[in-house]
Formats: C-alpha cells, structure tokens, sequence
C-alpha cells in the first residue's frame, strides 16, 4: 500500500530525509519513530502530496505518488499534527462532508462516524459545535475525519497528543481496527511505549536517516538478555547505581540502569539492602521496552555522527 | 462520476464547511462592514465639504467598492495567512479536491460575506445624499465580479507571499485603498504618474465598474478598464492555483 524508496529531501542545509526506506501493507500499522526534528513529519508531507522529494520514489496503492499527487491523495487520508480548522462545525458534520469529499455516499459515512464515535465514548460530542471540545477530544474528531472512509492507506501523525489516558486506549484500538479492515497504517509518533502495543513494525529516523527498522521483536533482540532497573529514592538525592550496571538516566529521585539477566540476582540482593538501609524508597526490575532500545539506537546514532565528526 | 461532476460536488461540500467556519468571523465582518459605510460616507464629510450633487454620488458610489476591496484585499489575505500559520491551509491541500474547487469554495463565501456592506454603503449614501441610485441588473453582476475578483487577488498575495510579507502588505493597502486611490475621488486630483499607475491597478477600474453600475447616466467605463481588472482576476486566480498546487 505504501512503499518509500530511498527519499531525499533537502531544505537549504539541513538534509532532513536521506535516502528513507519505508514499507507498509495492507493489514500493517507500522510505527515511524523519532526525536523532534528527525524529519517524521517532512516525509509525511511527501507522502501526501504537500512536499516533494528531491530523489526517491514513492508508491501510494500502485499510484507513483510524486508523479500523481493528486491520484494518490484520492487513495490516502491524513490526520496531520496540526489541529483540523473545525471551528464553527459539529464533529459529525466534519466527518460527513471529508467522507463524501471521498466519494462516499451521505448514509455510509454517517453510519461509519456515528460508530467511531461510540467506540470512542465520543457519542455525546457528535452534534456539539466543536468549540466547546477539549484539545483531545478535536484530536479524536481528526482521527474519525482522517477515517471517515475506508482508505487503501491511512497516515496519522502524532494522533494521541493531548488525549485522555482512558480514551487513548480505545483510540489504539480503533487505530488497530483500521489495519484490521484492511489500511496500511503509517503511525508518526514519539509516544514510544504506547506505539509498543498498537504496532507491527517500526521504523526509526534520526536526524533524517532511518537508523532501525523491523518488527518489535527485532528492535529489541540485541536486549532480550538484558533488564532494567528502577530505583526511586526521595527528592534531594540521586540513586546510587548498583554495581555493574549501565546507567541510562540518572536525576533527583531517580535512576534507570540496565542488568545482564544473568547478573540480576546479585544486583536484586544488592538492591534489596539498599532498601533496607533506606537509601532507596522503591525499586522494579523489568523486562527491557522498546523505549530503552529506541533510546539506545539513537544515543548509537548520536556517537556514531560524533566519531565520524 | 464525471470530473465536472466531481468538481461540482468538491465545490459544494467545501462551501459548505467554509460557511459553517465563517459563522465564527461573521458577526465581526458585519460590524466592521457597518463602521466602514458609515465611516466612508459620513466620516469623509469631515474631511472635505460634501457641497454639491456631484461630489456626493462620487462618494457614494465609490463607497461600496472600498468595502469590497477592504474584504478582498485585507480580510481575506489575513483570514488565509492564518490559516498558513496554524497549518489548516496545508490540511485542506491534503484533501482529494480540485485545487481549483477549494479556492471557488473560498472565493464563494468571501463574496457572499462582502455583500451585505456593499447593500449597506449605497442604502447609508442613499439616506445621508438623498440620492435615486439607478439600481438595474447589472448592480449585482457588477458587485459580484468586484467582489470575487479582489478576493482571487487578496488570495492571490497571501498564497504567493511569505506570510509576513504578506500582512504587512495588507496594512499598507488599507492606507492605498482608502486614501490614496482614485475612488472617492478623481483621479484628476491625483500628480499625472500616480493617476497613470492607477490605470494598470485594478482599484480605479473597479470602483468604475461599480459605480457605473450604480449611476449609469453620471459615469461610465471604458473597456480597456474592464480588461485590467479581468487580467488582475485571471493572474492572481492563476498564481494562486499554482501556489495552491506546488510542492515544497
């Protein structure tokens, strides 16, 4: 459904996509991470026909989207990072002229927005004047825009800023529903954690080059053997590490590092009678998250950039 | 469906959701079309004697079309500059719509939104002159075409200018419109260079057009007239259209 093959995009000085590779199928929602900056959101606007690259190709459902902009727009919707101009509109009234907008008859998209909407807790909102919405609730009425049809591919860039904790979870799923119904799903995000649940793939771009790509589980093999320690102590002190562990973060009240699994007994112990001492309040020795591998490929990144400076 | 078809349908549900948009900055537009008839009509007096018929239909029929002309070439330029900066322009260009059907949308409503202070500005000058404006057909063909056609520009500007450039243009333009173009008064009152650039901008052949259309017997438009203001619409409709469509 989408295919981005060695994009370069260049403004001025700064190179903000080189050469980025990007696959996703029908049934896939895949993940493109990335710090601020990282050049997320430029390729997205390629993607849609706003930008063009200056090399690359890139194929939207079997359309060269750089050739055919506007055929591929027919074949792609966005929820972009900016807020949808919906003042003065209801949400169901947004959701219905984008959907028809999109070719689909007036009852389709009513049907298909008034059940968005439910699953989404949102049933209320649909016929208020979107003035009186909160940030994450205009967020989620982008998201139905963006899925007001079905669509061969969807884009969703940043989709869960400013929303509730309770209905972020229903809006993964909803967004695990569109893959499900047959969209590619392109996911740009910098919510690495919660993207861990809803994704199949990932990608991580940093500084414009993509620096990591594969399924979750490929990600974070390297640090299958690995696990994290937590330490919380009370304010005005930093943790100490225990012995022969990694540091990641180190701050007032915390410190995260990391453990080979076969030495986690010996650090258990040690963390143990710290506690006691009382030198630590709490502590939790977990498995490694996509977070910690992310953090790891880019700090890879940041000295690899350093050595060849 | 067939593409005219098609555009037909884009236009339409465009329009639809620029109204509803517009609902928020209506109020507003109707107290600012109020003050300026008021303002151009009575306020002008102040400046110069209002003392005999001719100088009063000139300000009276000139009126109407310094409301156009504010809308078109202030408010709509501001109103699409903010929709530049807080990314909404950039949403709408990611919808499948003809380029072209998105700014007939736009172009609509800011024209229906012009009208009402243009229907206020003759009724204002018709009160305080007593004038018998001799309405006919042509008074809102006239309108509308002015109407539309300084909107494609203002639309024009914003698309095609950085947005600061852009703003700072439109404030200037308040100041060219209402003082410093042959509309409520002669250009023969203008130094022959600047009476001369007035006649390839599209202020001067415009308030001509309108004001012709109001008093027919006391005015008249030349042709040549209605070309420039033609070729500004057909220009800015082409510049915005390729600004609407061009990729960064």
């Amino acid at each position: 459904m989408l295919s981005v093959r060695s994009v370069t995009k260049r403004f001025k000085r700064v190179l903000a996509n080189d050469r980025v590779d990007i696959e996703a199928r029908a049934g896939q929602v895949v993940g493109l991470l990335g710090h601020n900056g990282a050049g997320k959101t430029t390729l997205v606007n390629q993607v849609v026909g706003i930008a063009k690259p200056d090399v690359g190709e890139i194929v939207v459902d079997g359309i060269d989207a750089i050739a055919h902009p506007s055929r591929a727009r027919q074949r792609c919707a966005i929820q972009a990072q900016a807020n949808v101009p919906i003042s003065g509109l209801t949400p169901a009234l947004a959701v219905e002229l984008v959907g028809r907008l999109r070719g689909a008859s007036k009852s389709e998209v009513r049907a298909r927005a008034k059940d968005r909407f439910e699953r989404l807790e949102l049933g209320d909102w649909m016929h208020r004047p979107t003035d009186q919405l909160s940030g994450g609730v205009k967020r989620l009425v982008a998201f139905a825009i963006a899925t007001a049809t079905r669509v061969p591919l969807v884009v969703l860039d940043e989709p869960t800023n400013d929303v509730d904790p309770v209905r972020r979870r229903l809006l993964w799923q909803e967004i695990r529903r569109e893959a499900d119904e047959g969209a590619a799903v392109l996911l740009v995000t910098h919510n690495v954690n919660e993207a861990e649940r809803a994704v199949d793939r990932l990608t991580v771009l940093d500084r414009g080059r993509v620096v990591a790509s594969g399924t979750l589980g490929q990600l974070t093999s390297h640090l299958r053997n690995r696990l994290r320690v937590e330490l919380r102590s009370s304010p005005g002190a930093t943790p100490e590490a225990p012995p022969g562990t990694e540091v990641i973060e180190a701050r007032e009240g915390l410190l995260s590092a990391m453990v080979d699994a076969a030495d986690s007994e010996r650090v258990l112990a040690w963390v143990r009678e710290a506690q006691d001492m009382g030198r630590i309040e709490t502590f939790a020795i977990q498995p490694v998250s996509l977070e910690d591998a992310y953090v790891q490929l880019t700090q890879d990144a940041a000295e690899e950039r350093e050595r060849a400076a | 469906m067939t593409p005219v078809r098609n555009w037909f349908r884009a236009w339409w549900l465009l329009m639809r959701w620029n109204a509803a948009s517009s609902k928020m900055i209506l109020p507003l537009s109707l107290v600012v079309q109020i003050m300026l008839a008021v303002g151009i009509v009575i306020g002008f007096g102040f400046l110069a004697p209002v003392d005999d018929p001719a100088t009063a239909l000139r300000l009276s029929t000139g009126a109407p079309t310094i409301q156009l002309l504010t809308t078109g070439l202030v408010l709509v330029p501001q109103a699409v500059v903010a929709m530049k900066q807080e990314g909404s322009y950039d949403w709408f260009r990611t919808l499948p719509a003809p380029r072209s059907a998105f700014l007939a949308a736009d172009l609509t409503i800011w024209t229906l939104i012009s009208l009402p202070g243009i229907i206020l500005a003759v009724v204002v000058a018709a009160w305080r002159f007593d004038l018998d404006l001799q309405l006919s057909f042509w008074s809102p063909i006239a309108a509308i075409a002015v109407a539309a056609i300084a909107a494609t520009i203002g639309y024009g500007m914003a698309t095609a200018l950085p947005p600061r450039v852009a703003q700072l243009l439109t404030q200037m333009l308040v100041f060219v419109i209402l003082l410093f173009s042959p509309i409520t008064f002669p250009s023969a009152a203008l130094p022959d260079w600047f009476a001369a650039v007035h006649r390839v901008l599209p202020m001067e052949p415009m308030s001509d057009m309108i004001r012709t259309s109001l008093a027919p017997d006391a005015f008249s438009i030349a042709p040549a007239q209605i070309v420039v203001v033609l070729a500004w619409g057909a220009v800015a409709a082409i510049a915005t259209l390729t600004m609407m469509s061009r990729r960064s």
